[in-house]
């Protein structure tokens, strides 16, 4: 084992644990993490797996088709991301609207009927 | 301006004013429409730097206040929801930077009172007076009556007009989710989705320096279109 597969063994490591601590009541969640888990550290530990499943695929090499993908999982990501902004602008609009609505039905010199 | 004051007797209009930053000019903007006929003005103070009212004391309208900037279509939205509870016939929207005339009010509420529309949408591209469309301005907004009408199925002359009237009825349908500009397009979506009856009333638009500074650039136009876009994903 070489100094990068301990690095990014360590990385996943700590990741990992993070993610299951903070997950621990979604069952799903933490298959699902665990599925990804295994999969990154056998890639890392048996790093010529990707050749073989890339060569597969029709990519030169393993390293392009894992770029590849981590760009599709970047785009999910980022729309997934977006859409939480989306709902917590919704939320935060109808708060204010609703701040901006209740102070005009009690005027003071601040706001409300002038 | 007889006209106009005969129908306000006869009908309750409230307009919506969107404000964010107009302190230069929305006093005066206020004032005009009140010399005219006794409007129920409701101002909407979209998180100005300076909160407008204190430009506006004196003057017979309701401010309503966000406390931080959410965006012009916020700023309707927040308008309509107040001005339900009046229970008025017609409800109006006029921007504050002053580019809208007064004069064109009694022609933009006629289908209305006519029962000819429920929706009234104003257009500087119907008569070519007085509308002097800054070169740019122009090649925006006729693109952007293609790109609305790609999405809502709706091809108006003009794509983005801050001057338009409602029935009561109509509002109470509409709702607006676009925060920021893309709500013009959306009022599109909801007027298509609902089924309303519009039409479109030629009004003229003043190009002031200052409405010129205030108002939006092309490019903004594609901020627009990527909030369409995101919208239509995330529906």
């Amino acid at each position: 084992m070489n100094g990068i597969q301990l690095v990014l063994l360590t990385g996943l490591a700590f990741i990992s644990l993070y993610f299951i601590i903070r997950l621990k009541k979604r069952i799903l969640d933490i298959v699902l993490l665990t599925g990804m888990a295994a999969c990154a550290a056998t890639f890392i530990i048996w790093p010529d797996l990707t050749n073989t499943i890339a060569a597969k695929f029709g990519v030169g090499r393993g390293a392009d088709l894992v770029f590849y993908i981590s760009i599709l999982i970047f785009w999910f990501v980022v729309l997934k991301l977006y859409a939480r902004i989306r709902k917590l602008e919704q939320m935060l609009t109808q708060i204010i609207r609703e701040d901006a609505l209740n102070k005009a039905k009690e005027p003071t010199s601040q706001s409300g009927q002038l | 301006m007889l006209s106009l004051l005969r129908e306000t007797t006869h009908k309750k209009i409230v307009i919506v004013i969107p404000v964010y930053n107009d302190t230069q000019t929305i006093r005066q903007v206020a004032e005009g429409l009140l010399q005219q006929a006794p409007f129920q003005i409701i101002i909407v103070d979209d998180g100005s730097a300076i909160p407008v009212n204190t430009t506006l004391q004196g003057l017979p309208i309701v401010c309503l206040r966000h406390q931080v900037n959410l965006g012009q279509g916020a700023a309707l939205q927040t308008g309509f929801a107040y001005a339900l509870n009046l229970q008025p016939d017609i409800i109006i929207t006029f921007d504050a930077d002053g580019q809208h005339a007064v004069n064109d009010l009694h022609a933009l509420i006629q289908p209305i009172i006519q029962q000819e529309a429920e929706v009234v949408l104003g257009s500087r591209f119907i008569e070519k007076y007085n509308n002097r469309i800054p070169f740019f301005r122009n090649i925006t907004l006729k693109t952007g009556r293609f790109v609305n009408y790609l999405f809502c199925g709706i091809l108006l002359s003009d794509a983005h007009n801050g001057l338009r009237a409602f029935s009561r009825a109509a509002i109470e349908k509409i709702v607006i989710t676009e925060n920021r500009m893309a709500h013009a397009s959306e009022i599109l979506f909801e007027i298509s989705r609902h089924k309303l009856r519009y039409t479109e009333v030629p009004v003229t638009v003043q190009y002031t320096t200052y409405s010129r500074q205030k108002g939006q650039s092309s490019i903004d136009s594609v901020k627009v279109l990527f909030d369409l876009i995101l919208h239509k994903l995330f529906r």
